[in-house]
């Protein structure tokens, strides 16, 4: 509640405050407040079930906050049902990637596509994932389950470009990949905020992620420890030993 | 020319059986839900013909479109209101105890409005019968398994090629992944049970022309749908379709060569044995493996 004041200031495009989550009366997330401006890559760090995926899922409408807000562009999204938060311009890829394995490369690509905000602009999504991602263009017809992890997680990404978002949030997209796949993603991620794409990104990949990050929150037993831009965080001893494994 | 003549025999009924369990089988692949309503359905399609036929002269082929829109309507509200309160409430386990007992519940109103007698639809073709060289089939059967192999194209074509379809199958693999992409799964899984239910009253209009019926058969068809699906696979009109001419040359066979008595036993021979060495059918899961 403290900075609800300058939430819906302009180049704010996703907000939250105070969010809440429990599993079965278990505490996941508690009371985060976190926000996105216009054109940044924001990252949210933390260890292994420190809630960063739970956060992320409320704010994609997967998961119904216990208590808080999500702003999207100024308005109260909270609660919306995660198809209709996409069409608002939020794309989560989610963790593991999810994608649907029995389906072409294509039809996986065609699904996200049909969306009433991207539909009439599909060609060019497709045009555009291909040329991020030559290798599924080459694997069009194949099943995605059939798909190397990297390139399903590619295939993830793309799915989620396909319905046009404003912000893009990725769930820990290097997870399980080989170092070479892991340089690939990071440097696509910075493609595309080139491109002046909004980007949330949830990653265990610290060094990677803050050399990126304009902005960092630090998430630990589902509360933000921290937050403060990638570069101050990166010279952070703290951060460097607990996250970093550096002394 | 017996074993030609049993052949010809088992391959039409299993085309009947193939369309009469392809709801089921889809219902199964995409919500996890054996829904032990679908004889329901399917004899409801029955009556629906035989309604049209004797009420308005409406022959029990052309009465297909509007037997399956109004199941596909019977569908959806069934699956939007008492199947989702059980899955959501409960589990989905919850949902073979309330479907059974709504399967009761309306045979026994069918019983009352129709009465328990065993009815059939006979349009003028009725007892034709067609013959090359020396086989000879009647021509309903002809037709029923024609119509039966035609629906069974359409939805195959309307799962592939359709943006319908192919989030029907999205979301049988990944509801979280396809809500994502801006699938109102909900709506979907009403949508899926809405077609399930069609389908069986179309195969209901169908094998009114073929079969007797009454009330009382309708759980004699969720069983054969459930075999169907067990021999064949789930989620596909390829694995109904293979399902259901198995049974029907297991049935026709057994009754030929062994004992009309035994094709019950047959049947279950086969069942336990699929169930032990291929326990997907043997197409597996179309839908995929998230359930
Ligand atoms: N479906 C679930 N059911 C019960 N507990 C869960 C579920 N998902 C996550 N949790 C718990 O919630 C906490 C936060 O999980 P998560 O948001 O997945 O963390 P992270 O993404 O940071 O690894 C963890 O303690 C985890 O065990
Ligand atoms: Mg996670």
């Amino acid at each position: 509640m403290s900075d609800m004041s300058n939430l819906e200031t302009d180049g704010v495009y996703i907000a939250t405050d105070g969010l809440s989550y429990d599993y079965n009366g278990v505490t996941a997330v508690s009371k985060v407040g976190i926000t996105v401006a216009k054109g940044q890559i924001v990252a949210l760090i933390g260890a292994n079930g420190a809630g960063k995926s739970t956060t992320v899922k409320m704010i994609a409408g997967a998961l119904k906050p216990r208590t808080g807000r999500v702003l999207f562009g100024g308005r109260d999204i909270t609660g919306m049902p995660a198809h209709k938060v996409v069409q608002q311009g939020i794309a989560l890829v989610p963790e593991s990637r999810l994608v649907f394995r029995h389906l072409t490369v294509l039809e996986n690509l065609q699904i996200a596509g049909h969306l009433p905000r991207s539909r009439d602009r599909m060609k060019d999504s497709y045009d555009h994932v291909f040329q991020l991602f030559p290798r599924l263009y080459e694997r069009r017809a194949q099943h995605a389950g059939s798909l190397s992890g990297g390139e399903q997680q590619m295939l993830a990404i793309a799915r989620g470009l396909m319905t046009l978002p404003d912000v893009l949030i990725l769930d820990e997209p290097s997870l399980g990949l080989s170092p070479l796949f892991v340089g690939e993603i990071f440097k696509m991620i910075r493609k595309l905020n080139q491109e002046g794409m909004t980007i949330l990104l949830v990653e265990q990949n610290v060094h990677h992620t803050l050399a990126i990050a304009d902005r960092a929150y630090v998430l630990e037993k589902g509360r933000v420890v921290r937050s403060d831009t990638g570069r101050a965080m990166l010279a952070d001893d703290a951060v460097k030993k607990a996250y970093l494994g550096m002394d | 020319m017996l074993f030609l003549q049993t052949l010809v025999n088992g391959l039409a009924l299993g085309g009947l059986y193939a369309l009469a369990a392809v709801g089921f089988s889809l219902v199964f692949g995409v919500l996890g839900i054996v829904n032990l309503t679908h004889g329901i359905f399917l004899v409801a399609g029955s009556y629906g013909a035989l309604l049209l036929w004797e009420h308005l002269g409406i022959d029990p082929i052309l009465s297909i479109p509007p037997v399956a829109i109004v199941l596909f309507g019977v569908g959806y509200v069934y699956q939007r209101t008492i199947i989702h309160w059980a899955v959501s409430r409960a589990s989905l386990v919850a949902s073979l105890v309330v479907t059974f007992g709504v399967a009761m519940i309306i045979r026994n109103l069918l019983q009352l409005w129709f009465g328990p007698d065993i009815r059939t639809i006979t349009p003028s073709y009725s007892f034709s019968s067609v013959t090359f060289f020396d086989l000879r089939i009647d021509l309903v059967r002809l037709i029923a398994l024609g119509m039966s192999l035609v629906v069974l194209l359409l939805l195959t074509a309307l799962l592939r090629h359709t943006h319908f379809g192919r989030s029907i199958r999205a979301t049988a693999q990944q509801p979280l992944a396809a809500s994502l992409c801006g699938l109102d799964v909900e709506r979907l899984y009403a949508k899926t049970f809405g077609l399930g239910a069609a389908l069986a009253g179309a195969s209901g209009a169908i094998i009114g022309i073929v079969q007797p019926f009454s009330p009382a058969t309708e759980a004699g068809w969720t069983l054969n749908a459930f075999i169907v699906v067990v021999l064949g696979g789930i989620g596909s009109p390829a694995g109904a379709l293979l399902g259901g001419v198995l049974l029907g040359l297991i049935n026709t066979l057994t009754a030929q060569y062994i004992a009309p008595s035994m094709t019950n036993a047959a049947m279950f021979l086969v069942l336990v044995a699929m169930l032990l060495f291929r326990p997907h059918g043997l197409l597996g899961n179309a839908m995929g493996e998230s359930r």
